[in-house]
């Protein structure tokens, strides 16, 4: 909102639209907050069978379902704090509309499942708000996420169970998508063993995270870094491909560090069995994520999918999990609705109840008048007309029934 | 606008500047393995050779191409790519179209720096945070020169090249903020679905470019 237009709005006594070039969307009828989106019956349709699928297929693997609070308390130590829309609560407390769903469900679960038993395993769905400068494309400010937390428990299995259940819900989903894994920590202990700290260590994180070789030897220049440490650098931003990957990143990093992380990288990727990518030099978040992260990319769609890693709950609690995005999800499915049944227009309640019975949607007649009922069949895509009769509910086709009047 | 024809899954759509740093652009990347020649002078925007589509964009629009996964991949400078904040994969310096971005003032000027106009806003408000330099900045769209001649701000952040500029009207360079030159730039996501056309293409890019 530029100051000019809060300006303009508040000029008395102009009110034509005329006179109020940059009058506020909001001020006009009909307008909804750029980010968000109206969503209407086919695509509706499609979006809930979606929703019933993924529920379905993670309720099959034991993941019980949540609801948490779309308010919450505004919280500084909340890893989306800065993007957050905030609201003023009547006792002057500041809330935010949620921004990300395992910080919340980590809340939950301190409060109501303290004993567990672990490892817990739940399935949530919802909205969640983010306050951008602008929204662009399949970036909302107002979009829907369904995930799932397993907490509690920290071993490859449990890594990989995730994984497992990732594709599995691709593959409900009706998405080809490529599953890739990566381990933030691997790239922290090269940074380690190669002497960096502080900020020089964040911004070689950085660095790395871009893929960017040029600032790779920048920092190297600017932080004195040995020809070695740098190739060495250099090499992680090349760490992505298949399982051969690695091996190079096991024959680069010496460290204890590293070497687990490459060995636990191994456990998991053997119990999962089935194709993955590596990219051993995704830091995003190193400080959040804890261990294993992955994301799920669908040719065609240049965005990820699906996302998740493991982290560690306030407290000390270990926890993973991922996350689906319905809005990208919906992008990378072909545009087919789920076969829906016949809506046909009922002239009477029994007729209606009968139809229903036989698996149709039945819409109620409001009038008599046959000439409005027609026009409006022809608008809706109706077909056909039943109505009671002695000998049980009677079909009238439209289209024949006008052909012979 | 004409559809895009159905292409193979593995076909590439790269984001490139129009003028100058196109024909640069297109030349290193036929070196590189690509079958791209320069396209005739026509009121085209999109540019059709066999397995890539090249979309000839302002430079500033590039990033945005690129990060939204509109274009696989494209070319920029590093200052435009600095400015506009997109984390896309940036693997190659590509050597050419080298500036740097400084701060400029009138000769002599000694003055309290509190106003600076720039092309570059997110990176001259970088700069003068680390400066510990308590300063507005005026985004401006060319010319910035003038900004510093006619009292508008005591001070310019903008790209010098050779300096000619500069000296034809009495300016001097005080700092340089950062060097740049132009970066091949990736969509996170095309590197990894579309990594058998797009390593090689990083893998030749390095080996022309290596100094």
């Amino acid at each position: 909102m530029t100051g000019r237009c809060q300006g303009a709005s508040r000029m008395p006594g102009v009110s034509s639209s005329a006179a109020r070039p940059s009058i506020r969307p909001s001020a006009r009828a009909g307008f909804i907050p750029e980010g968000t989106r109206d969503v209407l019956p086919p695509e509706w349709s499609q979006r809930e069978a979606l929703r019933a699928r993924l529920r379905t297929c993670f309720s099959a693997w034991g993941y019980r379902g949540v609801e948490v609070p779309a308010l919450e308390f505004a919280s500084a130590d909340h890893p989306q704090d800065a993007l957050a829309f905030k609201l003023i609560d009547s006792g002057g407390e500041v809330l935010s509309l949620r921004s990300e769903f395992t910080t919340a469900v980590g809340r939950l679960v301190r409060s109501r499942f303290p004993q567990g038993p672990f490892p817990l395993r739940l399935q949530y769905g919802g909205r969640l708000w983010l306050r951008a400068m602008t929204s662009e494309l399949g970036r909302l400010r107002e979009f829907n996420q369904m995930g799932v937390e397993l907490i509690g428990v920290q071993t490859a299995q449990s890594d990989a169970e995730l994984l497992h259940l990732a594709a599995a819900a691709l593959e409900t989903a009706g998405v080809q998508a490529q599953l890739e894994v990566g381990y933030p920590g691997f790239v922290d202990a090269v940074l380690e063993d190669a002497g960096l700290s502080g900020e020089a260590r964040a911004a070689v994180h950085d660095a790395i995270d871009r893929k960017s070789g040029p600032d790779v030897d920048l920092l190297a220049a600017q932080h004195g870094l040995s020809d070695t440490v740098r190739g060495t650098l250099h090499a992680v931003t090349d760490l992505y491909g298949g399982p051969e990957v690695l091996d190079a990143a096991q024959a680069l990093a010496p460290g204890l560090r590293a070497q687990e992380a490459v060995a636990h990288m191994r456990r998991v990727a053997a119990l999962y069995g089935g194709p993955l990518l590596f990219d051993l030099g995704v830091s995003r978040r190193y400080g959040y994520y804890t261990g294993l992260t992955f994301r799920a990319y669908s040719a065609g769609l240049n965005q990820p999918v699906l996302g998740g890693g493991r982290y560690d709950l306030h407290g000390g609690l270990p926890g993973a999990g991922f996350a689906v995005g319905l809005e990208r999800l919906m992008q990378a499915l072909a545009p087919v609705l789920p076969p829906e049944p016949e809506v046909v227009l009922a002239l009477d309640l029994a007729s209606a109840r009968a139809a229903r019975a036989q698996g149709l949607h039945a819409e109620l007649a409001w009038t008599d008048d046959a000439a409005q009922l027609r026009a409006f069949s022809a608008a809706r895509g109706i077909r056909r007309w039943v109505s009671d009769s002695p000998s049980g509910p009677s079909f009238t086709d439209l289209n024949s029934a006008q052909v012979t009047p | 606008m004409t559809p895009a024809p159905v292409r193979s899954p593995d076909h590439l759509t790269l984001a490139l500047p129009k003028g100058r740093i196109l024909e640069d652009a297109i030349a290193l990347l036929s070196q590189a393995g690509l079958p791209l020649s320069m396209p005739e002078k026509s009121r085209a925007l999109r540019h059709e050779f066999p397995g890539v589509t090249i979309l000839e964009l302002r430079n500033q629009d590039v990033p945005t191409y690129v990060d939204l996964g509109v274009a696989d991949a494209g070319i920029v400078g590093k200052d435009v790519l600095t400015e506009s904040g997109r984390t896309v994969y940036e693997p190659v310096d590509l050597r050419f179209a080298a500036c740097r971005l400084s701060l400029i003032r009138e000769v002599g000027a000694t003055g309290e720096i509190t106003r600076v106009g720039t092309k570059y806003p997110r990176a001259a408000r970088a700069y003068l945070h680390s400066r510990c330099i308590t300063a507005e900045t005026v985004k401006l769209s060319g010319n910035i020169e003038l900004a510093c001649l006619t009292g508008l701000a005591d001070a310019v952040v903008d790209l010098v090249q050779t300096g000619g500029t500069l000296s034809a009207n009495n300016l001097q360079e005080i700092e340089v903020l950062f060097h740049s030159t132009a970066r091949l730039i990736v969509n996170r996501a095309a590197l990894k679905v579309r990594a058998a056309r797009l390593r090689p293409l990083i893998e030749n890019l390095r080996a022309l470019t290596a100094p």
